[in-house]
């Protein structure tokens, strides 16, 4: 693909989010003329509630839905390269399942404990359970960092992700039988995934850690190019497997346990969205594949996060039950038309 | 001749089962050397040690005279280069890209490639005689294309010594002529060391000088193909019958 081609392809990929950026703050259960939003931007406006809605619930929003979006997509490009598998994404790590029993534990044993729901607990509980999803991620990848330190075999490393995977789900199902109902029901709420939990109290830290990690992929640019010859080949040209594999999976599993921990496990944008920038810029390089799949992970999210919110939904939907449905026609599109 | 790889009561095998033993053996600037042997006899696990893949089980291998395992990965990168049977498959990468690979060792922290990493690809599919490919999908690519690009990547590698892992396997008869020959080219005007492992016995004793033999429960055997044959270590090592080893006597001394 030509030079010309890419750049215009990003800079396309680039004006799209724009537009969705500015969608996501005009469009929800109150519908904010375009004006106004840029008055409210512009800090020209003088309506207390319009203030409120932009600045502490939608810019927040879509802040976070960017931010996660371009995590999760570039944590799934990590993984599948790493991994050498199409269907590789970051929750192959367990990572997401460490974090749900995190949030298990957490939510289901105070309720057993103190006989009352932790949503009673108010503004602790929302603090209480990030940070129960981020040691229950945190806790899972340092096992699989642990395994992969002491492996070479990437078949081997699926493996026991999966299965720590199923023990910990296994797990949060036992916790979840002997719990309360209020408590099990705000389990499911968490589960299925939501960009409002950040907020604007949490965004400097959410947004200073998500962007750290984001950076630091860029690095890893060169040495995913060579796996791409396999483990063999990349090793005889000078890379250190088990040191690179351990790196790649602590990149993908810091930005994975992140968003877990604040926006609950989101499925699909981390399996879908490399395949969307190949297949787009029909590219293997990673110095490219890495920006594209970040942009389009950003779109990607920005879109499910419009629609969840549409007027027509009172409140919103659960990313979790958009995500796929927005993006796997488009991946198929994108998928066909590459092939013509 | 300058010894480029030597090794010393050298014995492979995993995890401490050995595999075969007491391997001396030099490889010389310019030497191309087949291995041979059946199947399960130690072949691949003889180029895994080499490629430091897996550790030896005892005794050393010496490389311009240092000890193989106590040179960096780096260095290592642009010492020894290797081609193996398994083959890159991802759906979108260019067979620049695979060449660009072999450039690697010599690239800074984000692999950008200097001007003349670009006229080392070039110059190593030109070698090979597949420059006119640079632009296509490495995965769509004949079995014997892909392989001639592999061999670009090693060469493009830069290393004195290159090991290939089965070379001939999916080619057909005048492929494998051809690659016999481009090795020879390697060897003679690039003065490279090359080893490569082939079952392709008949071809190997017409057209390579050397013979390295493994074979289980017998001891290592290295030596000049014609002269392996006539004192009769091919015929014992491959179980061959009279009349086949006279066959190949008459055909090839």
């Amino acid at each position: 693909m030509k030079n010309r081609k890419i750049t215009f392809g990003i800079l396309g990929i680039i004006i799209i989010g724009i537009i969705l950026f500015i969608l996501n703050l005009f469009v929800g259960s109150v519908t904010v003329p375009l004006e106004d939003i840029f008055k409210v931007l512009l800090k020209e406006n003088t309506d207390n509630t319009l203030n409120v809605i932009i600045f502490n619930y939608r810019l927040p929003q879509a802040l976070t839905a960017l931010l996660a979006g371009a995590a999760l997509a570039v944590a799934g490009l990590l993984m599948q390269t790493l991994f050498r598998n199409p269907l590789a994404d970051p929750s192959m790590l367990g990572i997401s399942s460490g974090a749900s029993l995190g949030v298990g534990i957490v939510i289901l044993l105070t309720g057993a404990i103190s006989g009352t729901a932790v949503s009673s607990f108010g503004w602790w509980s929302t603090i209480g359970v990030s940070l129960a999803a981020f040691i229950g991620a945190v806790l899972v990848l340092f096992v699989m960092l642990a395994f992969s330190s002491r492996m070479k075999d990437m078949t081997t490393l699926i493996i026991i992700g999966l299965m720590i995977a199923y023990l910990a789900g296994s797990i949060t199902d036992i916790l979840k039988f002997f719990s309360l109902k209020e408590d099990i029901h705000a389990f499911v709420i968490w589960g299925m995934g939501s960009f409002s939990g950040v907020g604007t109290s949490k965004m400097p830290i959410f947004a200073t850690s998500i962007i750290i990690g984001l950076f630091v992929t860029f690095f890893l640019s060169k040495n995913l190019n060579i796996l791409l010859l396999g483990e063999m080949y990349a090793e005889n040209l000078g890379l250190n497997i088990r040191k690179n594999s351990v790196i790649i999976i602590l990149v993908s599993g810091y930005l994975t346990a992140i968003v877990t921990a604040y926006c609950g496990p989101i499925a699909f944008v981390g399996l879908a969205m490399p395949h969307i920038a190949r297949f787009l810029f029909k590219s293997s390089d990673h110095r490219l594949l890495i920006p594209a799949t970040m942009l389009i992970g950003m779109d990607m999210a920005l879109i499910c996060n419009l629609i969840a919110r549409m007027p027509g939904f009172d409140g919103n939907l659960p990313v979790n039950a958009v995500t796929a449905l927005i993006g796997a026609p488009i991946v198929i599109s994108v998928i066909l038309k590459s092939r013509k | 001749m300058k010894e480029i790889l030597k090794t010393k009561s050298l014995s492979i095998g995993y995890e401490g089962k050995t595999v075969v033993s007491d391997i001396d053996v030099t490889l010389n600037e310019g030497d191309i050397i087949a291995l041979v042997g059946p199947n399960g006899a130690g072949k691949s696990t003889l180029f895994k040690t080499f490629s430091t893949h897996i550790k030896p089980v005892g005794g050393t291998i010496e490389l311009f005279g240092k000890d193989l395992m106590t040179i960096s990965p780096k260095e290592r990168a642009k010492l020894l280069g290797i081609v193996l049977t398994e083959r890159p498959d991802d759906m979108f990468m260019k067979v620049y890209d695979v060449v660009a690979a072999g450039r690697y060792p010599y690239t800074g922290m984000f692999g950008k490639l200097s001007e003349n990493d670009e006229k080392e690809i070039k110059v190593s599919l030109e070698l090979v005689g597949v420059n006119h490919l640079i632009n296509r999908v490495f995965n769509t690519l004949s079995d014997g294309e892909k392989q001639k690009v592999m061999i670009a990547k090693a060469i493009a590698q830069n290393t004195p010594v290159i090991m290939l892992d089965e070379p001939t396997a999916f080619l057909d008869y005048p492929s494998k002529i051809e690659l016999f020959s481009l090795l020879k080219k390697l060897a003679k005007e690039q003065h490279k060391a090359i080893l490569f492992s082939s079952h392709d016995l008949e071809l190997l004793l017409r057209y390579t000088d050397n013979l390295w033999i493994i074979a289980k429960n017998k001891p290592f055997a290295a030596g000049q193909s014609s002269e392996l044959l006539k004192n009769g270590v091919i015929k014992e090592y491959f179980g061959l019958k009279d009349a086949d080893n006279q066959y190949l006597l008459n055909e090839i001394c």
